[in-house]
């Protein structure tokens, strides 16, 4: 119990309906404070003005035994908790129904009938002389005070109940956003503890603030979910890829051991071996490089390529190996220089794996072919081939890493050439496309311009 | 030449070294990166090779300290990462060149011959010679026994990139880097089949053969 209020006190919404609550009964002290002591000025003023004109009327009677006449006829008609005369007349007595002592505690007014009681309450004073004696006028305060207690009285019918409502108010929020928190928590749990699965399932009705997390989080967890999944895959495929190869070797080296004892063709075996391992470096250093690829830092120190000088550099590096196979590299590029940002080894790299796939997958037909072209709003850079192309249902699947079409199994490569071209073209906000050539297969890359 | 090798992995330092000798290079072999600190600064050494991972001080902390220190030395940077960004890193650490594991023995000895003689390659020369074939870089025109043999650009320049390095072994990978500015390896032996064109032009009219295939390694125009 003492932990879930303890729990609940350090909930937002309790903490801000304290806030508030605390806040207006400030405001509402400040103001009935401030409207108390005008109010309280303004009566003493009225008060003050009373005794004022009291003493200019005592002040027109003629002599001091017409002020003392006065005085004992005023006095015996006023209450004395209302009003009380006082005439030291120059004789030196007392008229009125009053009269004002002084002893070491202060000023006393004391009555002056038979019991010389003393008025305790608080009066507001005017002393003058007159003819030579002294009169003193006192005027009751009992309506300031009466005043202070109608304020006090105000403040606390208008402040308690806000204070309980706002309490009770801030209470029921609190426990309500306590438990949509709890939802959220639950989830994160959920996934931190690989559950990848887990999603916020939002209430009807959750404010708009946790709606907007829960949504992030659920977002977050699918983005994890699908990295995880492709990451899994990826690794079954690396497993599944490398230990054919790894397999192979094992079997030239048997075959060496073999001819070492029968003393049989020692070369062979080796240099099979060696070209295996040669494969599985390459697959390990293509895997790697997609990896940074597909992390990006490469964009940070993107610069201004010319493509159009990259496709003669690559189609003439490749233009003999082409010749060897019987085949014709022929490029369609513009005369000027077309540039676009980017990393140009990686470009370079893309364009490559583009030309050694269409030579390596276009069986005996003769061209491939390079084209650039530059439209209002990209840069479109194609190279095609007429051989049997790749079909309609498995050209998403071929830029995955890995991933070999059935036929091809017997070509060299290892299903990771796509992979980087799909990559270098993310990388570089490009669109990639595969088309049917009609027949064969046209790769088109689309710069943004 | 006075080499050492810096790299913590037994076998593979065991067999640059015992390659190393085989070619007639004194070979000093440390395997952690403070005692290779210590002893590449106190030795001299023609050329450094320099692992990358080390155990104690990391290859290229080792690398800053010495070039720090004003030694220049060339440094051979082995490296497992191959990526475009590593590379930058080695190369801007002070490594004079870099080769990614695995590799073969000849690519490694082949690129530290380069790194020995560089700073020779300076000297401007207008006409370069290998027994009866003469490269006038001036007028761009190749002539072997009298006869004007005709050149695409980027023949002659493979040709001169061969000629300029008369009896080092050139690989792939360093053709492919100097003559076309390509640093990954293609799976296509793109080098093979330029090469074979510039023999069909430069050496199968004649008697002899001036552009040698050394196995397992690459190139070479003898001396």
């Amino acid at each position: 119990m003492k932990a879930r209020l303890a729990g609940l006190w350090r909930s937002m919404p309790l903490r801000l309906a304290l806030l508030l609550v605390l806040l207006f009964a400030t405001v509402s002290l400040l103001s009935l404070a401030a409207s108390y002591a005008v109010t309280q000025r303004s009566f003493e003023q009225a008060i003050r003005a009373d005794l004022a004109q009291d003493m200019a009327g005592f002040r027109a009677a003629p002599s001091a035994g017409a002020v003392a006449r006065l005085v004992e006829a005023e006095s015996r008609e006023t209450d004395p908790n209302r009003l009380i005369l006082s005439y030291i007349g120059p004789d030196g007595r007392i008229y009125g129904n009053g009269a004002i002592a002084r002893d070491n505690e202060g000023y006393h007014i004391v009555s002056l009938g038979a019991a010389r009681a003393e008025y305790t309450g608080v009066y507001l004073t005017l002393t003058d002389t007159l003819y030579g004696g002294l009169l003193t006028i006192a005027r009751s305060r009992a309506e300031i005070t009466a005043l202070r207690e109608v304020f006090v009285n105000i403040l606390l019918v208008s402040l308690l109940p806000t204070v309980l409502i706002a309490l009770s108010g801030g209470l029921i929020l609190a426990r309500r956003s306590k438990r949509h928190v709890e939802v959220i928590r639950a989830t994160l749990d959920r996934l931190t503890t690989g559950d990848l699965a887990a999603r916020v399932a939002p209430g009807p009705r959750w404010s708009d603030d946790l709606l907007r997390i829960g949504e992030g989080i659920n977002q977050m967890a699918r983005a994890q979910e699908t990295s995880v999944a492709a990451l899994r895959q990826v690794s079954l495929d690396i497993a599944h890829d490398l230990k054919t190869p790894i397999q192979r070797v094992s079997v030239h080296l048997d075959d060496l051991a073999r001819a070492e004892k029968t003393g049989g063709d020692r070369e062979e075996p080796l240099a099979r071996a060696r070209a295996e391992l040669d494969g599985i470096a390459k697959i390990f250093q293509s895997l790697l490089q997609l990896a940074q690829v597909e992390r990006g830092d490469a964009r940070a120190h993107f610069a201004p390529v010319d493509l159009a000088d990259l496709c003669r550099k690559m189609a003439e590096l490749y233009e003999p190996a082409a010749a060897d196979q019987g085949k014709e590299l022929r490029c369609d590029l513009p005369e000027g220089p077309v540039l676009v940002e980017g990393d140009e080894a990686l470009l370079g790299q893309l364009l490559a794996n583009l030309i050694e796939n269409a030579l390596r997958h276009s069986g005996s037909a003769e061209a491939v072919e390079i084209t650039l072209q530059q439209t209002a709003g990209e840069t479109i850079l194609s190279v095609a081939d007429r051989g049997p192309g790749i079909p309609a249902e498995d050209r998403g699947k071929v830029l995955q890493r890995l991933y070999r079409l059935d036929r091809s199994r017997g070509t060299p490569g290892h299903g990771l050439g796509l992979a980087l071209v799909d990559g270098v073209a993310k990388l570089h906000g490009a669109r990639l496309e595969l088309a049917d050539n009609a027949p064969g297969l046209l790769v088109k890359v689309a710069f943004s311009a | 030449m006075k080499l050492l090798v810096v790299e913590d992995d037994t076998t593979t330092s065991t067999y640059i070294a015992r390659g190393l000798r085989e070619e007639g290079h004194a070979v000093d072999v440390v395997a952690d990166g403070r005692d290779g600190l210590v002893q590449a600064t106190t030795g001299q050494y023609d050329v450094l090779i320099l692992d990358r991972m080390l155990p104690e001080l990391d290859g290229l902390t080792l690398l800053k300290t010495l070039r720090g220190a004003g030694n220049a030395t060339p440094v051979l940077l082995l490296t497992a990462m191959g990526a475009v960004d590593d590379r930058i890193d080695g190369l801007n650490a002070g490594a004079d060149d870099y080769l990614v594991k695995p590799f073969a023995f000849g690519e490694l000895s082949a690129r530290v011959n380069a790194l020995a003689r560089r700073p020779q390659a300076l000297e401007q020369e207008t006409t370069l010679r290998a027994g009866d074939l003469t490269m006038d870089l001036i007028t761009r025109r190749v002539t072997r026994a009298g006869q004007e043999i005709d050149l695409l650009p980027r023949e002659f320049a493979l040709l001169e990139h061969l000629l300029r390095r008369k009896g080092r072994v050139q690989t792939r990978t360093m053709l492919l880097e100097a003559v076309w500015d390509i640093s990954f390896d293609p799976m296509t032996n793109v080098v093979e089949t330029h090469i074979s064109r510039l023999r069909a032009k430069v050496d199968r009219p004649f008697d002899t053969e001036l552009i040698q295939t050394v196995r397992g390694a690459g190139y070479r125009i003898d001396a």
